[in-house]
C-alpha cells in the first residue's frame, strides 16, 4: 500500500475540518485560538507534502515562515485575551458582545 | 513501513485535534492539543522534512503550547471551568463534519488506484538543516529578515497590549 500526496492532503483537509468545526463550537477564546493553531498547522501538512511531491524543498521554507506567524499570532491574542480578562473577568466569546448590541 | 506509520501518524494527529474540540476543561484541551503537534511532527519526518520535525516540536509543541498553558495558569478559575455549554442545538450538525472527512479519507485510501505516488525516494539531503539553510539564506533572504521583523512587531504589540495603560512610555 503506497501512502501518495492525496493521502497527505486528505489528512490535511481532516485536521483543518477538525480545527475548523472547534472555533465555532467552543465559547472558551483560549480553545479557540488553539483552533486556530490546529489549522495552520494542517496548512503546514500541505506545504510539506507537495514539497516532497515536487522533490522541491521551497515549501519548507514557508512552513518556517508559517511557524513564526503561528508564534506571532499566539503571543498577540493571548495578550489580548489577558487584557479582556483583566477587564471583564471573562473569556467566554458569549458574554463579549458590547460591539454587537 | 511509510504506509504503517502515516496512518499511525494522521489517526493520531486527527484523535488528538478531536479530543482538543471535546473536552471541556481548557487544560485537557492544551494537553490534547501538545499530543496532536508531537503526531504532525511525526508527519514532517514522514515526508522526509526532518528539520521540519525538529522545529514543530520546539516551537509548536515547546514554546507555544507553554505560553498557552502559562495563560492558562494566570487566568485560572472562570478558563478552567471550561465552557458549561458547549453549543447551542443548531450547531450540532457541523460536529458531522470531521467524521465524514475521515469517511472521505477511507474511500480515499480504497480507491487509491490512479493516484500518483512519489516517484522514487526523495534526494539525497531532502530537508536536512543544511539544505533548508541554503535555502533561508539565499533565494528567500529577503522574507527571512523581513520574518524577523514580523516577530519584532508581534513582541512590541503584546507588550503594548498587556502592560498597564499608564505605565507605556509614550503616554
Amino acid at each position: 500500500m503506497e501512502i501518495t500526496l492525496t493521502h497527505y492532503l486528505l489528512l490535511a483537509m481532516t485536521v483543518f475540518l477538525t480545527g475548523m468545526v472547534g472555533f465555532v463550537v467552543r465559547r472558551n477564546a483560549i480553545v479557540m485560538l488553539m483552533c486556530v493553531e490546529l489549522m495552520l498547522s494542517s496548512v503546514n501538512i500541505v506545504f510539506a507534502a507537495y514539497s516532497r511531491f515536487h522533490a522541491n524543498a521551497d515549501g519548507h521554507v514557508f512552513v518556517l515562515m508559517n511557524f513564526a506567524v503561528a508564534a506571532a499570532e499566539a503571543a498577540i491574542g493571548l495578550a489580548i485575551l489577558v487584557e479582556i480578562f483583566r477587564r471583564r473577568r471573562t473569556v467566554n466569546v458569549d458574554d463579549l458582545k458590547a460591539l454587537m448590541e | 513501513m511509510e504506509g504503517i506509520l502515516f496512518w499511525v501518524f494522521g489517526s493520531m494527529m486527527v484523535f488528538g485535534g478531536l479530543m482538543m474540540v471535546v473536552q471541556r476543561s481548557a487544560v485537557v484541551s492544551a494537553v490534547w492539543l501538545i499530543f496532536a503537534f508531537v503526531s504532525a511532527a511525526g508527519i514532517f519526518a514522514l515526508l522526509s522534512a526532518p528539520f521540519l520535525a525538529v522545529m514543530q516540536i520546539l516551537v509548536y509543541a515547546g514554546a507555544i503550547m507553554v505560553l498557552f498553558l502559562f495563560v492558562i495558569m494566570m487566568l485560572q478559575g472562570p478558563v478552567l471551568e471550561g465552557d458549561q455549554k458547549l453549543l447551542g442545538r443548531s450547531l450540532w450538525p457541523a460536529v458531522a463534519i470531521p467524521p465524514l472527512a475521515i469517511v472521505v479519507m477511507i474511500v480515499g485510501y480504497v480507491m487509491r488506484n490512479g493516484l500518483t505516488g512519489w516517484g522514487g525516494p526523495a534526494p539525497e539531503g531532502f530537508g536536512s538543516p543544511e539544505h533548508v539553510a541554503g535555502l533561508l539564506l539565499g533565494k528567500y533572504l529577503l522574507a527571512f529578515e523581513l520574518i524577523s521583523i514580523v516577530l519584532l512587531v508581534a513582541i512590541i504589540g503584546a507588550l503594548a497590549v498587556g502592560k498597564d495603560e499608564r505605565k507605556l512610555p509614550w503616554k
